[in-house]
């Protein structure tokens, strides 16, 4: 996150932004501290470190590229066409840049009748500078659209916290509109047990 | 040998949590402020909604489909000024609740509209005070 404020959850992790390569040296480090001394895991943790060093400047990817998950296919790679359409005709052409959206939800909901959601903005709040607009979007609901919170000046900072629906596992996008015009976004894949709209 | 128990009073109160005296009613609305509310600080603002929020696509025991009957219209009033607005579906969970941050500018009511498909309108106000 290249802001200046400091953000409210840190101590969870930052979901929206996973880094594939920054997990997997992670991951190597670790394996060596269990499967050899101390020695090994010295030698694992510089050849990660080394790794990273080598392969930061090699992705050459912007700061706010798209959230990947080692494994996964991206959110962009899955959305269906009903959001593209609905993206389309909410948005028209402007950019929806991925950052600066704090959004916290489970990544497993074993009810999809109550699935908890809390959206926010590590930007400075000003009065000239607010968020009008948070968006909350399920792409397999039937209503992919579930939530629009219109925010004011008069509303300051903070999160929106509700609880959805969803039907099956999918991606869950929260897109926050500045009253400049700005869109920001954040995606996480949810993955639901029991299908909570019918 | 004198007991060591601790003997409850016949008249204490039940050491079990209470059931509300009536069950919940659509409508039945509640609004959350902080105890303790600064001048200009900004604060949570929790607002809970009984509604059943159907979807429209499940069926009741019978096999009937429950029609759709959800709350699709919420606005936020503070001191007769709209300061929030929300648009929800029936993707929004049964007993609706949000928190939403508000800046505490003044000493005024702070009120909560809901308004659903079938016409309903449910309101629910709390006076903020600065301590």
């Amino acid at each position: 996150m290249s802001s200046g404020k400091t953000s409210r959850y840190a101590d969870r992790g930052d979901r929206g932004d996973g880094d594939a390569s920054g997990d997997g040296s992670a991951n190597g480090a670790m394996g060596g501290a269990t499967s050899v001394g101390r020695r090994g895991f010295l030698r694992a943790g510089v050849l990660a470190a080394a790794g990273l060093a080598l392969s930061r400047p090699l992705l050459a990817e912007p700061a706010m590229a798209a959230p990947r998950m080692a494994g996964n296919r991206g959110p962009d790679d899955e959305m269906i066409d009903a959001v593209r359409q609905l993206l389309k005709a909410k948005f028209g052409d402007r950019k929806i840049q991925y950052g600066h959206v704090q959004f916290d939800i489970p990544t497993d909901a074993p009810d999809g009748r109550a699935v908890p959601a809390i959206m926010d903005i590590d930007l400075p709040i000003t009065p000239d500078s607010y968020v009008s607009a948070y968006y909350l979007m399920v792409d397999h609901n039937p209503d992919i659209c579930l939530g629009t919170y219109h925010l004011t000046a008069a509303s300051g900072e903070g999160p929106i916290e509700t609880r959805i629906k969803m039907r099956r596992t999918s991606y869950v996008r929260a897109i926050a509109e500045m009253n400049t015009g700005e869109l920001w976004s954040a995606a996480v894949k949810v993955f639901v047990g029991l299908n909570g709209c019918g | 040998m004198p007991s060591t128990h601790h003997q409850i009073p016949a008249d204490a109160p039940a050491l079990t949590f209470a059931m509300p005296a009536s069950p919940p009613t659509v409508g039945d609305a509640k609004i959350l402020l902080p105890l303790s509310v600064a001048r200009n600080a900004v604060i949570d603002v929790r607002a809970l909604l009984v509604h059943p929020m159907d979807t429209g696509f499940f069926r009741d025991a019978s096999g009937n489909p429950i029609p759709a009957y959800f709350v699709n219209a919420v606005t936020v009033m503070y001191g007769g000024e709209q300061v929030a607005r929300f648009e929800w579906t029936s993707g929004i969970s049964r007993d609706p609740f949000v928190r939403f941050p508000l800046r505490a500018s003044r000493e005024a009511p702070v009120q909560v509209v809901w308004k659903d498909n079938k016409g309903g309108v449910y309101q629910q106000s709390v006076d903020l005070k600065f301590a």
